[in-house]
């Protein structure tokens, strides 16, 4: 027995709202984990990164301290090799302004260039050019003066003068150790 | 009054809570923190990357610096780590003496990065000039070498003899300051 003329309509679990709904929150879940594992990369990829730098930062830690120590050693060398230098020159003026210093009439025949004084042994015509033309220019440099003489067979005098500096600073000094 | 709504609408009012309460929970205990967390990370990774940068460039001004004394100090460099070669010297400086003997003295004395060792040097010279230009030529010589007293000059006929010690400087080898290792 029929009551109804008409067609009974089928019925769905999922009907169009329901469809409608799981549709947009699909989507919006969908949107929602992207974004959540996008951001869990990027701050994977962030961590990496600054760990890398961290370790790259100490690299250059480690080579500009080399390079600070390379430095310093470099300017040491420089200072050494300029302090010999002066040095040699300092000696160089030393042994002329001597050489220069004894007159033509004098003639030396051994020279003794010490630290802190200087020993020459030569021959002088007569004692007055020794003490005015040798002693007295030497006195002038040094603190104390010795001179001998003892005949020489031509009759001139052979001479010994012995002069040595006081000073804790002679010509010289230790260059290494000055620093 | 007698509110009439229909099973299918409550359903779909329950999924839709369901969701809505997922939805929120999942973006203000997981998203947002997360969301958080990275911007802190990116403005700390921007940090790090712009103090690296400048850490790069003094690096970079350092190595320039290292480079300049490096190529101004060559000299000076390649004479300290030089091995004092007697022969060589001998020939170098043959043109200012008319006979020239090294003797190596035995004490090596070791003064922090640096050794030193002393030459003896007899010979005979034909006038103090030739004196005076063989200390000007030591100081463009291979080694960094130190002239010291006693310096004795004797004539001896129409040659002058003399002797004198040289104190010849280098590079200890095995301090650890003195390793060469940029470039």
């Amino acid at each position: 027995m029929k009551y109804s003329y008409i067609t009974p309509r089928r019925k769905s679990v999922l009907t169009k709202e329901i469809q409608l709904l799981l549709t947009f929150f699909t989507i919006t879940i969908l949107m929602l984990f992207v974004t959540y594992f996008f951001l869990l990369i990027k701050d994977y990829t962030y961590v990496d990164d600054m760990n890398d730098i961290a370790i790259s930062r100490s690299d250059l830690e480690k080579d500009i301290q080399t390079m600070k120590a390379q430095i310093t050693f470099i300017e040491k060398e420089n200072l050494i090799a300029q302090k010999i230098y002066t040095k040699n020159i300092v000696l160089k003026d030393s042994i002329t302004n001597l050489f220069d210093l004894v007159p033509q009439r004098i003639t030396l025949s051994e020279a003794k260039l010490l630290e802190n004084g200087l020993i020459l042994y030569g021959i002088t015509p007569n004692k007055d050019i020794y003490n005015f033309m040798l002693q007295a220019p030497l006195r002038s440099i040094f603190h104390r003066t010795y001179s001998s003489f003892y005949p020489a067979q031509n009759g001139w005098l052979r001479f010994v003068s012995t002069n040595y500096i006081d000073e804790e600073l002679s010509l010289s000094g230790e260059v290494y150790n000055e620093d | 009054m007698k509110i009439n709504i229909s099973r299918q609408y409550i359903y779909l009012l329950a999924i839709l809570l369901l969701l809505l309460v997922f939805v929120l929970l999942f973006s203000f205990t997981v998203l947002i923190p997360k969301g958080k967390e990275y911007r802190e990370d990116r403005i700390e990774y921007k940090k790090a990357s712009r103090e690296f940068r400048r850490y790069q460039n003094f690096h970079s001004e350092v190595q320039e610096k290292l480079k300049g004394i490096q190529a101004e100090n060559r000299h000076i460099i390649t004479a300290f780590d030089a091995t004092f070669n007697k022969e060589r010297f001998e020939k170098q400086h043959r043109d200012y003496f008319s006979s020239l003997t090294l003797s190596r003295l035995s004490n090596t004395a070791l003064e922090d990065e640096f050794i030193s060792y002393e030459v003896n040097t007899t010979s005979e010279i034909s006038s103090p000039k030739s004196f005076y230009d063989f200390l000007d030529a030591v100081n463009k010589s291979d080694w960094i070498i130190a002239v010291e007293f006693p310096i004795n000059f004797k004539r001896d006929g129409e040659m002058i003899k003399s002797s004198f010690t040289m104190k010849v400087y280098a590079v200890h080898k095995e301090s650890n300051a003195t390793k060469r290792v940029v470039e």
